[in-house]
């Protein structure tokens, strides 16, 4: 332990630039010099471990004396830009030069400047600004696991940068923003937006990927200028990817914000709210029950999941389901469809099998913890899958199921090392459910953990790793269709938000009502809008892909007339004259704590409790297509993502072919 | 407030130790007036539809983009009142509800059970969400210079 850390738990904050607790000590910018007594000098905290009687003063004449001397060759070189950086406000050099800082400057040459790069569409830079804490550089190569940034030059020639011109291609790179303590590195698309004293935070979480990363959505007025991350252990440390940071800008665009009927030319019409659920329930009681389905998008939340099914329950269809678990989703064991080692767990595991799975895409901070892992542990990694671009080492074992089964039946190389390994760790990706075998992939990976001693009493080893924020919650509460192709067959259509369900299967004749926040691909086919309010509007439930339920919390008005998904269908259910028995949101939680309790244990993590040895065996046989890619383009993968101008540059520019 | 009075009353018995120490009583007399939860809103005027509002307990997070600890640790209540909107005329923020700005700007308590209790005694319909801290891991200079294993071939 440090001495700067041994002050932090005595309550002592120590000011510093370099140090970040989640990054490798550096030790360069001499801001945290401490006196020691007996040591001549005074001493770098953050570098010089404790020792038992150590006796620390910090805030000795000696000290603030140190602290000033470094802080006067630090302003050195730096502008004086205040006024117009985006940073002011809350910038850790600014604050530090109300205590440490001189009022007068002693050097009369010119200040150094040094040329901006270009490091994308998400960081803006002023390099002049930059007082060489490294900070981004360890974060690049230590968190991010891209080699992009590093350290030029000597004396006051130093200065970041990549080392040939190119964009920093990391999944995670707008979290640079976060970590430099002064304005060198700033977010380009909040640039001279908005001033973060005029911003209300709202904490709140993030519906992007399954992961439910913890963030504060900053907003002005009824607009959202902005989303941070929030720090959560168990989650997402202090990081999000740059899909959660720089979606926001997808919110304001494309939205629906009146109630919509397609005519018979084709073009759409707005009418009120009472004429559209009007002929929603008309047209419901028109068609046969067994024709009714009901499609719940990726980014419902619980409460109108719970609604939606209890709604067409009523009209006496069962074929509702969330889109992403598959034409034939298993929803009675809970351990097979969570991650069941928990994200922070996985920093225990010594040997991970990735099946189907490519995480970086799929879920940018799960795959941040494996690269902790394998970067502190030497953990090793086997991938099975179409070839791509992770960014720790790890061993492509092949494409499809049929390695999965030479591993099984050990005739594989690294089965050994899976059966050596003290915590192994088995990853599935829920690309997995959409395909036609996945009882038998299940069976081979669940034969695979049980050689491995995968499953046990103190380690359970057996994930899934969904790709949806509405995944688990729908598994939960049971959204399983009755039939596995009801879509063909169906008259009426209930889309909640969903997109990307198959569309062109969908029946000419049928009549589909899409209720959402975003014009996008279900809108082209629905015959009815209901205008419905996005995450950042609302409150509901989200259950992450480890079983830890959480809600969102408002954070700013919905655009237009849109109303919350479930008091729509409350409404609709009325108006049908099937009522639904709740009318708060309070009701319709006490109406899911009967189906399931564990989605109102917000903010906890529930471990499910039955494994895998209770399902019955398949008798699949398993086909020898390779694995597919679940997600094409990480920066875009839902309605507002795909909104979003900023999302669309970044996959412009950054995604690789 | 509750708080900012009680670190009034506490300051004040730190400077005069003794003789003006029953100034930091409460103000209403318990023993004679047992305050029912709610029953403050209910005195003070404030109209019916706010009486029972539905209120979120939490201790904001650290700012993502700075490093001092001097705002960690206070415990905030949330109003979660969206009723906003754009003023047609000057483009100014417009509310339609008197507490939009109460929590951000007013309210901040020292721990959890002040919180709790100030919105219990206004009838207010409270969620705590659970603050996250930290975990202290030690580090040391050295680790930058460990045998970290063969070299990551990946880079």
């Amino acid at each position: 332990m440090t001495v700067l850390q041994a002050c932090e738990i005595a309550g002592v904050d120590i000011p510093r630039f370099c140090y970040h607790s989640r990054l490798s000590i550096a030790g360069n910018c001499r801001m945290c010099l401490v006196e020691v007594e007996k040591s001549p000098k005074p001493v770098a905290s953050c570098a010089m471990p404790a020792l038992p009687g150590m006796k620390i003063k910090t805030d000795t004449p000696l000290a603030k004396k140190a602290r000033e001397g470094v802080m006067e060759f630090l302003l050195m070189n730096h502008p004086l830009d205040c006024p117009i950086c985006d940073q002011g406000g809350e910038c850790d050099l600014q604050d530090q030069s109300m205590a440490f800082g001189s009022d007068r400057g002693r050097f009369t040459e010119t200040k150094r400047s040094v040329v901006d790069k270009n490091l994308g569409p998400l960081v803006k830079t002023v390099m002049t600004r930059c007082i060489q804490c490294t900070r981004c550089v360890r974060f690049a190569t230590e968190i991010a696991g891209v080699q992009d940034l590093g350290m030029l030059g000597r004396g006051s020639g130093e200065e970041i940068g990549t080392y040939v011109e190119r964009l920093m291609t990391s999944e995670l790179s707008g979290n640079v923003i976060d970590i430099c303590p002064v304005g060198a590195l700033t977010s380009k698309p909040f640039a001279f937006k908005a001033r973060n004293w005029e911003l209300k935070g709202t904490e709140s979480i993030d519906v992007t990927d399954a992961v439910g990363s913890n963030i504060r959505i900053d907003s002005r007025g009824p607009e959202v200028m902005r989303i941070l991350p929030r720090l959560n252990e168990d989650i997402n440390e202090e990081w999000i990817s740059d899909k959660t940071r720089f979606f926001y800008d997808g919110l304001k665009r494309q939205r629906l914000n009146d109630p919509m009927i397609r005519g018979p030319d084709g073009r759409f019409k707005a009418v009120s709210w009472r004429d559209a659920l009007a002929v929603v329930a008309e047209v419901i009681h028109q068609v046969k029950p067994s024709e009714i389905v009901g499609v719940a998008g990726k980014l419902s939340d619980a409460e109108s999941m719970m609604a939606l099914k209890d709604f067409l329950n009523k009209m006496g269809s069962n074929n509702v389901w969330c889109e992403g678990n598959g034409p034939s989703p298993n929803a009675d064991i809970r351990s097979g469809y969570i991650m069941n080692t928990s994200i922070s767990g996985l920093e225990k595991a010594d040997v991970f099998l990735l099946v189907g799975t490519q995480p970086r895409v799929e879920a940018a901070m799960v795959n941040a913890r494996i690269r902790k892992t394998v970067r502190a542990a030497q953990a090793k990694v086997g991938y099975v899958g179409p070839a791509t671009d992770l960014n720790y080492d790890h061993e492509h074992l092949g494409t499809g199921p049929q390695t999965l089964k030479e591993i099984a039946d050990g005739r594989h190389p690294f089965s050994s090392t899976l059966i050596n390994a003290k915590n192994p760790c088995i990853i599935v990706g829920a690309g997995v459910f959409e395909r036609n075998d996945k009882d038998a992939i299940f069976s081979v990976v669940e034969t695979i953990a049980e050689s491995a001693k995968a499953v046990r009493p103190d380690w359970n080893g057996l994930n899934v790793l969904l790709l949806n924020a509405a995944q688990a919650a729908a598994l939960d509460l049971g959204l399983v269709p009755e039939s596995g192709n009801s879509i063909e067959s169906s008259k009426f259509i209930y889309l909640m938000g969903a997109d990307d369900v198959n569309l062109e299967k969908i029946p000419e004749d049928a009549f589909v009502v899409y209720q959402g926040h975003h014009g996008d691909r279900g809108v082209y086919r629905a015959n009815i809008i209901l205008p419905s309010s996005a995450f950042s509007e609302k409150e509901g439930t989200y259950v992450n892909t480890e079983g830890c339920a959480q809600t969102t919390v408002p954070a700013v008005p919905t655009v237009g007339d849109a109303r919350d998904d479930w008091k729509i269908i409350r409404a609709l259910s009325e108006v049908a004259g099937a009522c639904l028995p709740y009318d708060s949101l309070t009701a319709i939680r006490s109406r899911m704590r009967t189906v399931a309790p564990n989605l109102l244990n917000t903010d906890e993590r529930q471990p499910a409790i039955f494994s895998y040895s209770l399902k019955p065996e398949s008798r699949q046989e398993m086909s020898t297509v390779p694995f597919g890619t679940a997600v094409e383009n990480f920066y875009m993968t839902d309605s507002i993502t795909r909104a979003s101008k900023v999302m669309a540059q970044c996959s412009a520019s950054l995604s690789k072919k | 407030m509750a708080s900012s009075l009680l670190r009034l009353a506490r300051r004040s018995r730190q400077a005069y130790p003794s003789f003006l120490t029953p100034l930091s009583r409460p103000f209403a007399s318990d023993a004679l007036v047992e305050t029912k939860p709610g029953e403050i809103g209910m005195v003070s005027g404030i109209p019916e539809e706010h009486l029972r509002r539905r209120v979120l307990i939490y201790s904001p997070a650290r700012t993502a983009s700075q490093q001092g600890s001097g705002k960690v640790g206070k415990w905030k209540i949330n109003f979660v009142s969206t009723q906003k909107w754009e003023n047609p005329l000057m483009g100014w923020t417009s509310t339609g509800d008197p507490y939009a700005h109460v929590g951000d700007s007013a309210l901040c308590f020292d721990s959890e059970e002040a919180a709790i209790e100030f919105a219990q005694r206004h009838g207010w319909d409270y969620r705590v969400k659970k603050r996250h801290t930290p975990l202290l891991k030690p580090k040391a200079y050295a680790d930058n210079f460990r045998w970290k294993g063969p070299p990551d071939t990946k880079n």
